[in-house]
């Protein structure tokens, strides 16, 4: 009961103390993915840098993913409190923008380190990443080099993925798959069915499952052996490189229209943009930086497949299909 | 005689508001413009026909592969009052009901995993893996939640038993019998709506989305179609089938006669020690602790010490300790009320509109948190600051998603006392406080006691509507096992979970001992 009492204390002080600031200084309030805002992510660094800067307070709401922020936005409408929205990927930004709840950023990405031009003027990225098929090197001696061969090889590896209407791997997954084969994605996902061991969540059980060395392969990022490189120096595992390149994913961030703290919100995305932010990104979201310069990424990284060409549908393109290709992989994957 | 109606309609009241607001709240939003709703006429759609019957199915084997094993282990509980470690087996059998889904599977697939103890191949992953996964949560629920029916069959009876030299067969069917059968159609109802809003294990372990229920369908209608009219339509939908499938279940329950003794021992006198008991016994316990026991292994080969350092932990373990406490009490004293009433309805001869109070208070669970969540959302932010709000919300929405586990462990014994002590306490004016002092307590302490801890850990367990609200600085200790999980730390993850278990056993043994007493019968 004691420790109750005094986490109830705590809690009214830290309420009373956080109005009390408030007051005096301004606030930020991004909402962003809790992975984000956890203690190893991104999130505790970045505040930190910021308001050593700013002179003002950085409040990090981590929330499930880019679809709960954008849900969260929708029901909020007027009425939200966030000035800023950081997470949204590149196949939510059509659906965002039609939302009406963007405002444009105003701002020119100078030093962009993506593969592709960014003109958008609504939202800018902090980072980026590729799709790939996991494997441990010791246990599959001949990883599939293309799709294809992964698809159609019939006695090729099992494999793990994740649910296109609950992830974004899985999504990632569905759209890489239109990619190559176009109108006859179904036929491939029927040919590659029988080496799915399992459709999950999301990717954390996926990646878990291939852990516990349930399947060959898991999808995942291009970027995932470095997390066993550099944080578990464990060199087993590696990203297939696929020939017909990787299907990307570009994480973006955006200003909410008609809040207060414009000027500060434009700050937080120039900053975002510079070398301090983006050097935080690497080795705490596992994820390219989407403005810094090769040289600067951390040398491990240099192990790392490459994943060119970078394929991606057009956002608008994706809002438009995504329900109907959805459906199509549902019909094929139940029969 | 009429029964106390203020408390229970309030409770009542308050639980359609819970519910009934919430929905309202969304269609409302959907209605909106700017919303677009997709096709509601799902029975036309193959793939809704599908979901259906797959739900429907897997939830009924589940059930049916939970349950009756659990009666026989219950039984073998009931009648070996005495043997090592049977107390410790009984509080073992309440952790399944805690271990988060994505957790559960992970040890699942330890067990039977193609590198595990028992291993099944790609055959796990499917119906079978579903069973599985299901079985080691509901069975050993099961077999806490039928115990105290043997319990409460009166030591005399057994005593005439005996001396009527009846055969196992007969005192199965003339005291066994009955006696469970005022339990046993409401535990395979709780069972069974547990499995049919089962959702990470479904897909997980369902191999593909051949195996989408229900609650799969009602989660992306919210979140990535983001239809709210769709998913309050599903949701209705899987009410509508509960209570279809309740009424079917609850018309095999029968309210045994409750005879009107001082009979407080209850201390079952069966048949001596028998073998073949004691291996059921050992078979449960085996089943329910390989997957405990393989997270346990996996856990202690992590790294103990950095995960515990973390101030982030305790910081949730405070968050967790807090909310499925306040959630375990909100939700006994809600179902106290509910049942008191229930039970002089029961007394005064109206036993059907009894059974129609506690359905009310069961079937609300399987309305999806995400779906009350959200609707409560909707509701709130034009008017509040939701962010200060997350508590009162979690722990609300925790004591609903309770109510069913209240309304089994306490309502029969409940009932019981009812019947036997309210023209007593009526002739001797024993009524509110004192009542409860002097009579219910010393009678009901048991029951309340395994009310609470099962709540109280329930809550403690839940993912839930925190992740849905997510607020600057309110971590639970299950959501960060989901961050750690999200982020490459799966050997951290096992180490929360393992501490998320200790904790729960933890505060299921301090409440079930320090309000319930001795669990020696």
């Amino acid at each position: 009961m004691y420790l109750f009492m005094r986490h109830c204390y705590a809690a009214l002080l830290v309420l009373l103390l956080a109005s009390g600031v408030e007051a005096a200084t301004p606030t930020l309030t991004v909402y962003t993915y809790d992975s984000f805002t956890s203690d190893w992510g991104p999130g505790p660094k970045v505040k930190q840098a910021f308001e050593a800067q700013c002179d003002c307070k950085l409040e990090l709401v981590g929330l499930e993913d880019g679809v709960s922020m954008l849900n969260r936005l929708k029901l909020e409408g007027n009425n939200t409190r966030a000035d800023l929205v950081l997470g949204i990927d590149t196949n939510l930004t059509a659906e965002a923008r039609a939302t009406g709840l963007f405002e444009p950023h105003g701002l020119k990405m100078e030093s962009s380190s993506l593969p592709q031009p960014w003109d958008d003027k609504v939202f800018l990225p902090y980072d980026y990443g590729y799709f790939a098929f996991v494997y441990n090197r010791e246990q599959l001696k001949n990883p599939p080099t293309s799709l294809r061969q992964l698809i159609e090889d019939e006695n090729g590896p099992t494999i793990l993925v994740q649910d296109p209407r609950t992830s974004t791997p899985g999504l990632g997954l569905l759209l890489w798959v239109k990619k190559v084969y176009g109108d006859r994605s179904d036929e491939a996902w029927a040919k590659l069915s029988p080496r799915i061991i399992t459709v999950s969540k999301g990717w954390s059980e996926a990646y878990g499952l291939f852990l516990k060395n349930e399947a060959d392969m898991v999808l995942s990022y291009t970027t995932s052996p470095a997390y066993h490189i550099i944080a578990e120096q464990d060199q087993r595992f590696a990203a297939a490189r696929f020939s017909e390149g990787h299907y990307q994913q570009i994480e973006v961030a955006g200003m909410v229209r008609g809040r207060q703290q414009k000027n500060l919100a434009r700050e937080f995305l120039q900053f975002m943009l510079s070398d301090r932010f983006q050097r935080i990104i690497p080795t705490t979201n596992w994820m390219y930086p989407a403005a810094l310069e090769q040289a600067s990424l951390p040398q491990e990284f240099a192990q790392l497949i490459d994943p060119s060409p970078a394929l991606l549908f057009d956002d608008k393109l994706v809002a438009q299909q995504r329900k109907k290709w959805v459906d199509e992989w549902l019909e094929v994957m139940s029969r | 005689m009429k029964p106390r109606v203020i408390p229970a309609a309030l409770v009542l009241g308050l639980l359609a508001f819970i519910v009934v607001a919430p929905l309202a709240g969304l269609l409302n939003l959907g209605a909106m413009p700017g919303f677009e709703s997709g096709d509601l006429r799902f029975w036309q759609s193959a793939y809704m026909r599908r979901v259906l019957v797959f739900s429907l199915w897997q939830a009924l084997l589940s059930t049916l592969c939970s349950v009756l094993p659990a009666i026989l282990v219950a039984r073998a509980f009931a009648l070996q009052p005495a043997f090592p470690l049977r107390g410790f087996l009984l509080r073992l059998f309440a952790l399944p009901l805690v271990v988060p889904a994505v957790v559960a599977v992970m040890g699942v697939v330890s067990v039977y995993g193609s590198d595990g103890w028992i291993p099944f191949g790609r055959s796990l992953y499917g119906l079978g893996g579903i069973l599985l996964a299901h079985v080691f949560f509901n069975l050993p629920l099961a077999i806490r939640l039928l115990l105290p029916h043997w319990q409460a069959i009166p030591r005399r009876h057994w005593q005439l038993a005996e001396q009527l030299d009846m055969n196992a067969w007969h005192r199965w069917r003339f005291l066994e019998w009955p006696a469970l059968r005022e339990g046993l159609p409401g535990v395979m109802l709780l069972v069974f709506m547990l499995c049919l809003t089962s959702f990470a294990v479904v897909l997980t372990l369902g191999g593909g989305p051949r195996s989408t229920t229900l609650e799969v369908a009602i989660y992306q209608s919210l979140r990535f179609d983001f239809d709210p009219i769709r998913a309050v339509v599903l949701a209705l939908l899987q009410l509508g089938l509960c209570i279809l499938v309740a009424s079917l279940t609850l018309k095999l329950q029968r309210l045994p006669e409750v005879e009107i003794t001082v009979d407080t021992s209850d201390r079952t006198t069966g048949p001596r020690l028998r073998p073949l008991q004691l291996l059921l016994i050992l078979l449960a316990a085996v089943y329910v602790a390989m997957p405990l026991l393989s997270m346990l292994l996996d856990a202690l080969a992590g790294p103990l010490l950095k995960v515990i350092t973390r101030a982030a932990l305790w910081h949730s373990v405070a968050n967790t300790l807090f909310i499925g406490l306040a959630a375990a009490l909100l939700s006994v004293g809600a179902g106290w009320f509910l049942l008191r009433y229930s039970a002089g309805l029961a007394l005064a001869g109206q036993p059907g509109r009894a059974r129609l109070i506690e359905l009310a208070g069961s079937i609300v669970y399987v309305v999806p948190p995400l779906v009350i969540g959200t609707g409560m959302f909707v509701l709130l932010s034009p008017h509040v600051d939701v962010f200060s709000w997350v508590y009162p919300i979690v722990i609300a929405v925790n004591a609903l998603m309770g109510l069913p586990f209240v309304i089994r462990t306490l309502g029969p014994a409940l009932r019981q006392n009812h019947a036997r002590y309210h023209l007593l306490c009526q002739s001797l004016a024993l009524t509110g406080w004192h009542r409860f002092r002097y009579l219910e307590w010393p009678l009901l302490r048991r029951p309340l006691g395994l009310a609470m801890a099962l709540v109280a850990a329930l809550a403690m367990g839940d993912l839930g509507v925190i992740a849905l609200f997510g607020t600057p600085n309110t971590a639970t200790v299950t959501l960060l096992i989901y961050q750690q999980l999200g982020a490459y730390l799966i050997p951290d993850a096992t180490v929360t979970a393992l501490l998320l278990l200790m904790l729960c056993l933890t505060v299921f043994w301090l409440l079930e001992r320090g309000i319930g007493g001795r669990l020696d019968a």
